[in-house]
């Protein structure tokens, strides 16, 4: 009897042991599914359990979204503040492009032309809409002087008038006091461009019998020692032969897009350069 | 003085602005014509005395930068100063509808003479049409402009000359 009190915890722990391997043992069946034990304990814990975890979520919330933010504020600011540089830097980079584009396109009109030149900005346009000239950056101290013609990559644009040392003024070809010596590309028809405002001008002086059709590209014939012969002027849209009359009506659209003129090659010397 | 120093500069600043902001963003024909604007406010609120040279020179100011003949917008600014001036005293010149009917008035007027100048006077009388074409659209901007500045306090205060009796 004293023997077994004496190793009465050790037989008592041995029982346990066995017993919870008998639980363990015999469950192993129904593992997929809850027994007694395993529903009332969950069914007692679930109130507890669920409020605690919404309150964890809750928590958790907040320091996700407002506490650990404070970081990302940052990083925002900073973020946008490189994403504006970089959008200056894009637009910057196609402005140079663009500008290199017409400027190579003036390049080839230099060559073209064969005489000496100089190259010009547009600084300012005419303050009233029914006169069409232009104010260049360049004036009598870059040897500018009335009369000299002025073209653009695509074509001609007008002549100098009203020189000053360190501006001048372009009379636009569309102006109604501008006149330009031209011949039909295709046809050699001669005339004379004028001016009609509102971007258009008109072949004055082309006889009837002269063949000229619509999408005849117009160029100056050099008659006058203004122009060089063979630049470009426009493209005729519109003929019209009446009943009477020695001449013809066409209406010529201009080559270059006055509108978006922002460099110019004004032809200072003669043709002998 | 310094109202005088004022005026030189909205007059300079209102040139730039015709010559090489407007047209970046406006197409010709809706480009208010500041400089006339201005022209009216002064015949509305000015002296005669400082008031005729005055528009006459806004109006040369004008032609230096605009089309070939020196002059014609000097004549009908100072013609156009004239007739508003003459009939000033007897309306209520601070108001702001007064100023915008002006305006509009004036334009009509400074097409119509440029119009009739350059029929009788230059080789080109096809730009009687073009000033024509683009009238409707021109006195409709200088309307909204002057419309604009009757918002500015400095319209309600009287000009330099006007202090002196």
């Amino acid at each position: 009897m004293e023997l077994l009190k004496k190793y009465a915890a050790f037989i008592l722990l041995g029982v346990a042991c066995i017993a919870a391997l008998a639980f363990y043992t015999l469950n192993i069946p129904k593992k997929r599914s809850a027994n007694v034990i395993e529903r009332v304990l969950l069914s007692l814990f679930y109130p507890v359990i669920k409020p605690v975890a919404s309150i964890s979520g809750t928590i958790d919330g907040i320091w996700n979204n407002y506490i650990n933010l404070v970081d990302v504020r940052h990083d925002n600011v900073r973020l946008r503040e490189i994403l504006n540089q970089q959008n200056s830097r894009i637009i910057e980079a196609d402005e140079i492009s663009q500008e290199n584009q017409r400027l190579a396109k003036l390049l080839d009109m230099k060559k073209k032309i064969r005489r000496t030149s100089l190259t010009a900005t547009i600084i300012g346009n005419d303050t009233a809409p029914w006169f069409n000239t232009l104010l260049l950056d360049r004036g009598t101290t870059s040897s500018l002087a009335e009369g000299m013609p002025v073209v653009a990559s695509s074509g001609v644009v007008g002549q100098i008038v009203k020189v000053a040392p360190s501006t001048s003024r372009v009379l636009l070809l569309t102006d109604h006091t501008s006149g330009i010596a031209a011949t039909i590309l295709r046809s050699r028809a001669r005339g004379v461009v004028k001016g009609r405002g509102e971007g258009v001008c008109i072949l004055d002086f082309a006889s009837r019998e002269d063949d000229i059709k619509v999408g005849d590209m117009v160029v100056t014939s050099g008659i006058g020692g203004v122009f060089p012969k063979g630049l470009p002027i426009g493209e005729v849209t519109m003929v019209k032969r009446g009943e009477y009359g020695i001449f013809q009506t066409v209406s010529i659209k201009p080559s270059v897009n006055i509108s978006h003129l922002e460099e110019l090659l004004v032809l200072t010397g003669s043709g002998n350069d | 003085m310094i109202k005088n120093v004022l005026g030189i500069l909205i007059i300079a600043l209102a040139l730039v602005f015709e010559t090489s902001f407007f047209p970046t963003f406006i197409s010709p024909e809706f480009k208010p014509d500041l400089l006339l604007v201005i022209t009216v406010y002064i015949a509305l609120r000015g002296t005669f005395e400082g008031g005729a040279p005055l528009s006459w020179g806004i109006g040369l100011l004008k032609d230096l930068f605009s089309g070939l003949y020196l002059g014609l917008n000097a004549f009908t600014f100072l013609l156009l100063f004239m007739v508003i001036k003459s009939s000033s005293d007897r309306l209520y010149a601070e108001s702001g509808e007064l100023f915008v009917v002006a305006v509009s008035l004036a334009t009509l007027g400074n097409v119509t003479v440029s119009a009739l100048l350059s029929v009788m006077f230059t080789s080109s009388p096809g730009v009687a049409y073009s000033m024509l074409y683009s009238l409707i659209p021109h006195i409709l901007a200088n309307a909204f402009s002057a419309s604009i500045i009757t918002l500015f306090p400095l319209f309600s205060s009287p000009l330099p000359e006007a202090d002196t009796p």
